[in-house]
């Protein structure tokens, strides 16, 4: 939600600072699992902070998730948590389409007061993302 | 708005004709079928990195000049091209992007045909290699393919000169970094995209130095590590266009980190940067510990596949791999900083030149060969023209 208003305090706000963050697709062309972003909270952080000086897509995108699995291992206070997602994209004239399908793959640090998101990995279905996007998924 | 007004924007710019193009270069569909047989139907097309097909048997499919067309490693390890086509009904034979495949096998009759394009069984004769019937039967289609310094291109046209006459030096400011001293590259990174575009609109993202300003990374990272009048641009026979000494400081740019350290390829510091667009299609562009291969792929006058490679070197330590798609990522890649911003230009003059209402792009600027000069665009064009028999200014008129 906060990626979706592009609010990305808020965001990097949910995330633990040990946050490890990464967008993978696999290539049937290259026979290659794929790294198509990389980054730590404080790579996160700054790309972000980044994403208004940009030139970028114009329109919004707007994430659809729905958890599939959580498992909460209470003495480690992780949960593991496993969604599907699809982001869309509406274009300045309100059109929607879909610019990307995928499955999340999520650590949550639930020792503190808040729950805080460790670790993320976008495993996306979707392979041709057009102009691409610089906000993450 | 008066009409006089309207029609005056009509009229070419008072400029040389080489200083500027007209709009229809991106819109008209003579053009565009004209390019399909007089540019890419006879021009040399990157087809993919010889680490796709490693063995016998491998493939790679892919489309150029609209023909789908794959790459297969045969028995004795030579690389052919052919038609993605059966040549006794015309249906499809590999379906996906890559694979190994045993045998080529038409989805809708028994025909079977092997790496090297012979048929081994065919609709009328299963499996009977010895049959008149087979002996008469038609080979797979082939055309031209070479390799050099592992790059794989193809030729539609029969009558095409070597692979080496035609980039002629074109490829001379990789000739340290693809080298002989055994570094072998292969492909870490692959993205293929349709861009709502014309295909040239996208060769130009590289072609046109003076959009570097689109860019912040550009902006902050490129500009001020070198002066402007360090920029060597060569333009060679055939198109090709290269241009090196630009150097970047990637510690300008917010949540880029130095790179003092990191492996670059062999003939490279980190803080290299080397670009050459080789006509009409192609671009190699290497960042000290990077490589990207882009190829464009029209689909119609309005609409391009492009296909961005990384490459790596084969078998470096994961953690070098690790730190070249961390560094491709940072410019490149459909999450990079770099790339989205010229899709989006792209498509913004389409969006311009699509329908009409862009008229012409003025490609004038002069600063004596360094800096920001559009002489490689004027290259691009003058090439263009000249393969096509039409003139870029005024393509209705050749
Ligand atoms: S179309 Fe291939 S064998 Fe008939
Ligand atoms: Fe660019």
């Amino acid at each position: 939600m906060a990626l979706d208003a592009e609010d990305f305090t808020a965001f990097i706000d949910l995330c633990s600072t040990e946050f490890d963050y990464r967008i993978t697709v696999y290539s049937p062309e290259i026979r290659k699992e794929m790294i198509w972003l990389d980054q730590d909270y404080e790579g996160m952080r700054a790309l972000l902070e980044m994403v208004p000086q940009h030139l970028k897509r114009l329109g919004t995108l707007k994430r659809h998730v729905s958890v599939y699995i959580i498992d909460h291992d209470a003495t480690a206070a992780i949960a593991t948590v496993t969604s599907s997602f699809i982001v869309t994209h509406t274009d300045p004239d309100g059109v929607s389409q879909l610019f990307v399908a995928g499955t999340y793959y999520d650590e949550v640090d639930c020792r503190g007061d808040r729950y805080l998101l460790k670790r993320r990995r976008a495993h996306l279905e979707t392979r041709d993302l057009g102009i691409g996007s610089h906000i993450p998924i | 708005m008066s009409a006089r007004r309207y029609q005056d924007r009509a009229r070419p710019p008072n400029l040389r004709s080489e200083d500027y193009v007209s709009g229809q270069v991106y819109r008209d569909d003579g053009v565009f079928r004209d390019e399909l047989d007089t540019v890419l139907g006879k021009v040399w097309h990157f087809a993919c990195h010889v680490s796709e097909v490693p063995e016998p048997g491998d493939y790679r499919t892919f489309l150029h000049a609209l023909q789908p067309l794959f790459v297969i490693r045969g028995e004795d390890e030579k690389l052919r091209c052919f038609f993605n086509t059966c040549p006794q009904c015309g249906a499809r034979l590999l379906g996906d992007g890559a694979g190994t495949a045993a045998r080529l096998r038409c989805v809708r009759h028994p025909g079977q045909f092997d790496w090297s394009g012979r048929v081994v069984a065919s609709a009328q004769s299963e499996d009977n290699a010895e049959s008149d019937v087979l002996s008469a039967a038609p080979r797979l289609r082939e055309i031209h393919a070479e390799t050099k310094n592992g790059l794989v291109f193809v030729n539609l046209d029969d009558a095409a000169q070597p692979l080496d006459a035609f980039l002629g030096q074109g490829l001379e400011i990789f000739d340290g970094v693809f080298g002989d001293d055994g570094v072998e590259y292969e492909v870490f990174h692959f993205h293929r995209a349709t861009v709502k575009a014309n295909w040239k609109a996208w060769q130009e993202t590289i072609v046109d130095l003076y959009h570097e300003f689109m860019h912040v990374v550009l902006r902050t990272t490129q500009m001020t590590a070198a002066p402007m009048s360090a920029r060597d641009m060569r333009v060679y026979p055939n198109g090709h266009l290269a241009i090196g000494g630009l150097k970047a400081d990637y510690d300008n740019y917010k949540g880029y980190s130095a790179r003092d350290g990191s492996a670059a390829f062999p003939g490279l510091t980190v803080d290299d940067a080397r670009f050459t667009p080789l006509f009409p299609d192609t671009t190699i562009i290497t960042r000290g510990t990077v490589m990207r291969i882009d190829t464009v792929t029209p689909l119609d006058p309005h609409r391009t596949i492009v296909e961005s490679r990384g490459l790596g070197i084969k078998g470096e330590p994961e953690a070098d791999r690790l730190m070249r798609m961390r560094h491709h990522n940072d410019y490149w890649g459909p999450f990079g900083r770099n790339v989205p911003e010229d899709a989006f230009a792209a498509e913004a003059c389409e969006k311009s030149f699509g329908k009409g209402a862009g008229r012409y792009q003025i490609i004038a600027r002069d600063e004596g060969g360094r800096g920001q000069d559009d002489l490689m665009l004027r290259a691009y064009y003058k090439a263009w023209s000249e393969m096509t028999g039409r003139l870029a200014h005024s393509p209705g008129n050749t």
